[in-house]
């Protein structure tokens, strides 16, 4: 096969999308929309301001295509592979150690319902990329966030509309979103109205809980009646921690609330990324700077210890009884530990003593991400091992024996496929490696 | 009903715990380590033989480590000369599981024989084993091992200090859509391995005969999870939602938590063990007030000797003794 040059525009639009678009997406080069603008005004024009960051949150986007060499025989598939394995790893890398977190948390989601959002800059519009990627958030949010809750609210028409009451059940919030009808979107986003509106759902909650305010705005414009800084002061003065992801452009205002009140700011530059930027949210933001400076002080208000019972549950066999919730018949429920009520749903205050019941699998669902995997370390060569495994030590497939060229040496990737727990010294293969550090959270040699 | 499916067993190898299972008197119908492995091969092998296509897997939890006994890593298997009685797969499959597990016992020390059992190490390598498996299906677009599940024949008691990675392990056996069934053969109920059944939506079965070991196995397990919607299988009547806590790894059914990390705790804290936050002294005095005071009483001497498991009932019985008199003591 003869080398094939690879051309920019051409490779963006056939072989790298189907591999990128499941592990890279950020690297990504699909030219929707204003990505495809910019290729093209960089490669006719050559204009300084175009050729290396077209916009300021394009800024720490690279381009994959630019990075990809062929190898000797004018393959792809070494560096395709590399590339793979280092978007893998990308993850495992970033610092597992920020151990304040919080767990109970709030969060108003926001949806631009506006006009714009019927663009088509992102398919099938951004409307119904939105609300798809809003429910897979939700129903990923309850599964790392068990305790959480989330109210919805839309922007449509210069108003804020409530559209889902702030709730703990993944299924009310998703059902609150699945009514497409019920969403269509028309006139004008007001961003003050929205904020204003979660805010004030947001006031009575304790000083433990997070509050958090999530924003998907597609619209370049609000039509607010005040002075949108005022609702910014008090955001920060309520400790409400706003996070934006705009589909369409840096607007300032948005920018100023996501620096001022803790959160993050995003352009979702094509689909993929769209959902990084949501999914990025989804686990427990490690406690702010501010909460911290005020725990020097005797009693950190953010903090208490709370007494929590975890019930028993009882079958749908057992014997009939009065439910201490709805005073119905019922045979399933829980059991409080406390004063022996039953009640029929946990996580839930007890009506008779007041205790908080929640079931212990819902704590420990937060539980990793309090004592994470120490990362593995890849193994560059085995020299100074004395004989080394064959297999990798969680699911026995072998590993390769020759190493796999110098270009994959750096980057924490290692040659070998080898990554090495630094507690119990075992070996495991680039699978595990992620699937251990992403899903199992415990290391299979040492238990930890 | 035509789908192939995956059975990872797990084997609970703790020499201490056999011994006594198989030293209990015979009219409690006791059942030790030879008969017991005979039976559970009766069993492997005829899930072998309900599908062609069917993938097995055995994992040993041997004190203080776990391995994987079946398929084999060394290349033992093939050496055994065929038998004109025998159906191949069968041979190969006890002969491996006989040699490695031989193997395994063989190389234990005397010293460690009482140590905990590595369960965690089992389970985890089972995951990832059946992660790989449904990787490597997804890639040669085929549609084997679906319907994974896991099988956790059980005798030592739980370990409190390895609650959080058996809880995670739960976890990613939910997300992989793995099923976890437990077959307890001798000893207490486990709190932990109740609630992975539960949890996932296996059956949990504590045998009453552990001597029928074999029935129970083939009417209760041997039906993979898709097909058990149709049967009648045991289901358990309690689920224990208890946890155990941070400092004394004491299981628990009223603990005080931190908001911050939702650590668990037995007694009132000043000072989160995990995330170092503060609690206010007020939360402290009033939480001291409104605790039970049998509780104390009963968690003074068990504080020294952190490992110990706590017999579940007489702690629960002391809890709810001790709260009787001030059900509103809080709030």
């Amino acid at each position: 096969m003869p080398p094939r040059r690879i051309d920019p525009i051409g490779d963006e639009s056939d072989s790298d999308v189907s591999i990128f678009d499941d592990f890279d997406e950020s690297g990504r080069g699909k030219g929707k929309g204003k990505g495809k603008g910019i290729d093209r005004n960089k490669k006719d024009k050559g204009k300084g301001k175009a050729k290396e960051q077209p916009y300021a949150w394009e800024a720490s986007y690279t381009r994959s295509w630019d990075t990809v060499q062929e190898d000797e025989a004018g393959s792809l598939q070494g560096a395709v592979a590399d590339l793979i394995a280092r978007g893998r790893r990308r993850r495992l890398l970033a610092p597992a150690a920020a151990i304040r977190r919080t767990i109970i948390r709030h969060l108003i989601l926001i949806l631009d319902l506006s006009s714009a959002m019927m663009d088509r800059d992102m398919r099938p519009t951004r409307f119904d990329l939105m609300l798809q990627y809003a429910r897979e958030f939700v129903t990923e949010w309850f599964d790392q966030n068990p305790l959480g809750q989330i109210g919805v609210v839309g922007m449509r028409g210069g108003l804020g509309e409530r559209v889902g009451e702030m709730t703990g059940n993944p299924q009310d919030v998703l059902k609150a979103i699945s009514e497409r009808h019920k969403l269509e979107p028309s006139g004008e986003p007001s961003l003050q109205n929205a904020i204003d509106m979660a805010r004030a759902s947001m006031s009575h909650l304790p000083t433990h809980s997070s509050r958090e305010i999530l924003v998907v705005f597609g619209s370049l414009t609000t039509c607010d009646p005040g002075n949108i800084h005022d609702t910014l002061a008090e955001c920060v003065k309520d400790r409400i921690r706003v996070s934006v992801v705009a589909l369409a452009a840096e607007m300032k205002i948005c920018r100023e609330f996501c620096d001022k009140t803790g959160g993050t700011f995003g352009v979702a530059l094509n689909e993929g990324h769209f959902k990084d930027l949501l999914f990025e949210l989804i686990p427990p933001p490690a406690q702010r700077a501010f909460a911290r400076a005020s725990s020097g002080a005797p009693a950190n208000p953010a903090a208490d210890l709370m007494l929590m019972g975890f019930p028993t549950r009882l079958p749908e066999t057992s014997a009939a009884g009065l439910c201490a919730c709805h005073s119905q018949l019922r045979s399933a429920g829980f059991l409080c530990p406390r004063c022996g009520a039953k009640v029929c749903d946990v996580p839930t205050d007890c009506d008779i003593c007041g205790l908080m019941i929640v079931s212990a699998p819902h704590l420990a669902r937060s539980y990793h991400h309090l004592f994470p995997v120490k990362p593995f370390q890849p193994v560059m060569s085995l020299e100074g091992t004395q004989n080394p495994s064959v297999g990798c030590h969680a699911c026995a497939a072998p590993f390769k024996e020759q190493t796999a060229g110098a270009a994959g040496a750096a980057d924490g990737v290692s040659p070998l496929g080898r990554y090495r727990c630094a507690e119990c010294h075992n070996d495991f293969c680039t699978e595990c490696d992620v699937f251990v550090h992403d899903v199992v959270h415990c290391c299979p040699g040492c238990g930890k | 009903m035509d789908r192939a499916s995956h059975l990872s067993t797990i084997v609970d190898l703790s020499p201490a715990q056999w011994t006594l299972s198989g030293s209990a008197p015979k009219e409690r119908h006791s059942l030790d380590l030879q008969s017991f492995l005979s039976q559970l091969l009766i069993f492997l092998n005829s899930h072998v033989a309900c599908k062609d296509q069917n993938t097995l897997a055995i994992f040993g939890a041997l004190p203080g480590r776990s391995v994987m006994l079946y398929p084999s890593t060394t290349q033992a298997a093939g050496s055994n000369s065929a038998d004109a009685n025998t159906y191949r797969p069968f041979k190969v499959l006890d002969s491996t599981v006989i040699d490695s597990l031989s193997k395994q016992v063989e190389a234990l020390d005397a010293s460690e024989t009482e140590a905990p059992v590595g369960l965690v190490g089992a389970l985890t390598k089972a995951l990832c084993y059946i992660n790989r498996v449904a990787a490597l299906a997804t890639e040669n677009d085929q549609t084997v091992a679906v319907d994974p599940r896991i099988l956790i024949l059980s005798v030592s008691p739980d370990q409190s200090a390895s609650y959080i990675p058996i809880m995670n392990s739960i976890f990613s056996a939910q997300k992989l859509k793995v099923t976890i069934d437990v077959c307890k053969v001798y000893g207490p109920d486990s709190v932990f391995l109740q609630q992975a059944a539960h949890l996932t939506g296996g059956s949990y079965i504590h045998l009453d005969r552990p001597d029928a070991l074999l029935q129970y196995l083939t009417m209760s397990f041997l039906p993979p999870p898709s097909i058990r919607q149709l049967l009648a299988v045991p289901t358990q009547d309690k689920v224990d939602f208890r946890a155990a806590c941070f400092c004394h790894k004491r299981i628990v059914d009223i603990g005080f938590v931190c908001s911050v990390c939702l650590s668990i705790f037995c007694q009132p804290v000043p000072v989160c063990s995990t995330c170092r936050t503060k609690f206010p002294i007020k939360t402290l005095q009033r939480l001291n007030a409104a605790r039970p005071t049998i509780l104390t009483s009963a968690a003074t001497p068990t504080s020294g000797n952190a490992s110990t498991f706590p017999s579940s009932t007489t702690n629960r019985v002391a809890t709810t003794n001790g709260n009787g008199p001030n059900p509103n003591g809080v709030r």
